[in-house]
C-alpha cells in the first residue's frame, strides 16, 4: 500500500453551453497534474455539464460506463492518473432516472462510484427534482488508499462521513458546486470531518458564474488534525497540490481518540428519533 | 432575530467582487461589446453605471442620459454627468420632451392628469431608447433596481426594470448607499432623496411613506419568514404599516414574473419549461 499520495485539487469552472468544452478543459488540468507528478486529480461536482443544467439534464445525463467514462478513463490510461470526477449519471434501467454522480478513475479503468445521499432542494438548490437519491456509501480499496466519496451537501450530515471512516476510509473527497454566500459553512464544515473522524478530507469546490450563482472555490486539503495541507484561490480556476502520509492517521488517532470513544447506543436513540421528527 | 441597522451592513469590498464578476462574466459569456443603462444621476444608476465601468471599463459603458421638461433637474444631470467623468463612462444625452409630446398627442383622450399612467409612459420610452441603443450596437441592457424598490414593486413594469441584468438587485437601498460610498460615489448623490421622476417634486419615500432605513428592515424581516407582528414590535412600528408593506410586496409579484400563461400543455414557457441560460 503507498503510504504517500500526491493529489491535485483541480477547481474550475464549466461551459454550460457547449459541454464538450468541459472534457478538453479536465483533460489539460490532467497533463499540467501528471506533470507535477500527482497520483490523483479532482474535480468539481458535474464537472462534466455544470451545475446549473436544469432540464437539459436529460438530455446531458449519461450511463456509466457511456461515452464521458470512456473518455475520462483513456485520459487515466494515458496518463497513468488517477481520476474524481462529477457527473450527471442516468440509470441503465430507466431513462428518467438521473444520480449526482461521483467517478473514481483509476488507469485501469472506472474503479467506482458514488451517488450523491443528500440532494438539496431549498433556497436556490433543486437537486430533488432532477436527481435520485443515492443508497450506497462504498469505500474504494485502490492502490492509493481507502477512498470515499462525498457530494457538496452530503458534508452537512456527520454521518455520511462517519459511516466511510467506519469503514475504513482514510481519505474522504468531497466535490463540490458550492455559490459564495455559504463559504463559511464549507469552511467550518470540512475541517470539522476531518478532525471528528481523524482522516484526510481533500474538498474541491466549483468556480466561475453560472446562472447568477457564484460559485467560490476555495478548494482545501484538511489533515486528520485539521490542518490545511493545501488551499486554492477564491473564484478562479487554479489548481492546489499536496501530499497526504496515511501513516500521520495513526499519530492523530492516538492524539485524538474519537474512534476508540464513539457510543453506538447513541446512535440507536437518534435514529429512533429522527425517525419520529 | 435582532432587526437593528447593523444586520443591514455589507462586506462593500467582497459586494463589490461579486457584482463586477457578475457584470464581467455575463458580458464576456454573451459577447457583448458593452453594457448600456440610463443615468438619472441617482444613487441607484449612479452606482450600477460606476460598477460597471469597474468591471468592463468606461470605454464600454454607455449611460444615456434622458431628461424630459416636466421633470428635469439640472443638479441630477450635473450628478450623472459627474459620475459619468469619474469612471469615464461614455455618455450619451437624449431630451425625450419632444417624443413624449408625440406619444400624448398620439393618444385619443390622452389623460394628462393620471400622474401614473403618464409617468409610466416616461420610463418605457426610456426603456426603448436604451434597447434600441442596445440593439445598435450589440450591448446588454442593465437594470438599476435596487431590492427595496423591486420587493415593493416600486418601478415601471417593463420601464426602469426593464432588461437583461439587475446587478444590485439584491441590495437593499441603505446596501447599495454602502457600496456607493465605498466605491467613491459622490456623497451628494448619495444623501438625496431618490426620486423616479415620473412627475414633479416626486420623491421615493414620500411616496411610500416610509424612510429606507426602516423600510429596509422590514423587508429584511420579511425575507427571513418574520411576522409582521414581530417586525412592527422591534421596529416600534404599527402593525398596519408593517402589513401595508407586505401587501406591496406580495401584490407586485406579477411585476417581477414574466406574464401568467395558463397550463396547456405538456411544457409551458415561464412554468415548466427550466431551462439555463445557453450561451453559446
Amino acid at each position: 500500500m503507498t503510504k504517500q499520495v500526491k493529489l491535485a485539487l483541480a477547481q474550475i469552472s464549466c461551459n454550460c453551453s457547449l459541454f464538450a468544452y468541459n472534457i478538453r478543459k479536465m483533460a489539460t488540468y490532467i497533463t499540467k497534474a501528471k506533470k507535477q507528478k500527482a497520483d490523483l486529480i479532482i474535480f468539481p461536482e458535474l464537472v462534466l455539464t455544470g451545475y446549473t443544467i436544469r432540464d437539459r439534464i436529460y438530455e446531458l445525463a449519461e450511463t456509466i460506463p457511456g461515452p464521458s467514462t470512456r473518455k475520462v478513463e483513456n485520459l487515466a490510461k494515458l496518463h497513468n492518473i488517477n481520476i474524481i470526477y462529477g457527473m450527471p449519471e442516468k440509470s441503465a434501467k430507466a431513462n428518467a432516472v438521473i444520480y449526482n454522480t461521483a467517478v473514481l478513475t483509476t488507469p485501469k479503468g472506472t474503479f467506482g462510484y458514488y451517488r450523491k445521499m443528500y440532494l438539496p432542494t431549498h433556497s436556490v438548490f433543486e437537486e430533488k427534482r432532477y436527481f435520485r437519491q443515492g443508497y450506497e456509501s462504498p469505500t474504494f480499496a485502490t492502490p492509493i488508499g481507502k477512498i470515499g466519496l462525498i457530494i457538496c451537501y452530503d458534508i452537512f450530515f456527520p454521518e455520511t462521513a462517519r459511516l466511510l471512516r467506519l469503514k475504513g476510509t482514510e481519505l474522504i473527497v468531497c466535490i463540490s458546486a458550492s455559490p459564495a454566500v455559504r463559504r463559511s459553512f464549507f469552511e467550518t464544515l470540512t475541517a470539522a470531518r476531518a478532525i471528528e473522524n481523524t482522516v484526510y478530507v481533500a474538498y474541491v469546490n466549483l468556480v466561475g458564474v453560472e446562472d447568477g450563482l457564484q460559485f467560490w472555490g476555495g478548494s482545501r486539503l484538511i489533515a486528520p488534525n485539521g490542518r490545511i495541507l493545501s488551499q486554492a484561490k477564491y473564484d478562479v480556476d487554479n489548481m492546489v497540490f499536496g501530499i497526504i502520509d496515511y501513516a500521520d492517521l495513526a499519530r492523530t488517532e492516538t492524539f485524538v481518540p474519537t474512534l476508540r470513544d464513539l457510543r453506538p447506543e447513541l446512535f440507536t436513540e437518534m435514529k429512533a428519533l429522527t425517525e419520529k421528527l | 432575530m435582532l432587526l437593528t441597522p447593523s444586520i443591514l451592513k455589507i462586506n462593500p469590498a467582497e459586494t463589490k467582487q461579486k457584482i463586477t464578476r457578475f457584470i464581467k462574466d455575463y458580458v464576456a459569456k454573451t459577447k457583448a461589446k458593452g453594457v448600456v443603462l440610463g443615468m438619472s444621476g441617482g444613487i441607484d444608476s449612479s452606482n450600477n453605471a460606476a460598477l460597471t465601468a469597474l468591471a468592463i471599463g468606461g470605454n464600454k459603458t454607455y449611460g444615456l442620459l434622458m431628461p424630459e421638461k416636466e421633470t428635469k433637474s439640472q443638479i441630477d444631470l450635473t450628478h450623472a454627468q459627474q459620475v459619468a467623468k469619474q469612471f469615464r463612462i461614455k455618455t450619451i444625452t437624449i431630451d425625450i420632451s419632444k417624443i413624449l409630446v408625440t406619444v400624448y398627442t398620439s393618444i385619443p383622450n390622452f389623460n394628462n392628469s393620471n400622474l401614473k399612467a403618464k409617468g409610466n409612459l416616461k420610463a418605457r420610452t426610456r426603456m426603448m431608447l436604451i434597447y434600441y441603443y442596445a440593439n445598435r450596437e450589440n450591448l446588454i441592457v442593465s437594470a438599476s433596481s435596487d431590492k427595496s424598490e423591486t420587493m415593493i414593486g416600486y418601478y415601471t413594469k417593463y420601464g426602469d426594470a426593464a432588461a437583461d441584468i439587475a446587478p444590485q438587485q439584491d441590495l437593499y437601498k441603505t446596501q447599495v448607499r454602502q457600496l456607493a460610498k465605498y466605491i467613491g460615489i459622490p456623497g451628494p448623490i448619495i444623501r438625496k432623496p431618490s426620486t423616479p421622476a415620473l412627475w414633479p417634486n416626486q420623491t421615493a419615500e414620500k411616496e411610500i411613506g416610509i424612510e429606507y432605513e426602516k423600510l429596509d428592515l422590514i423587508l429584511y424581516g420579511l425575507e427571513h419568514f418574520m411576522e409582521t407582528s414581530k417586525i412592527a414590535k422591534q421596529l416600534s412600528l404599527p402593525a398596519r404599516t408593517v402589513e401595508l408593506i407586505k401587501k406591496r410586496w406580495l401584490n407586485s409579484e406579477h411585476k417581477r414574473r414574466t406574464p401568467l400563461a395558463p397550463k396547456l400543455a405538456f411544457r409551458t414557457v415561464s412554468k415548466d419549461f427550466r431551462l439555463p441560460y445557453n450561451m453559446e
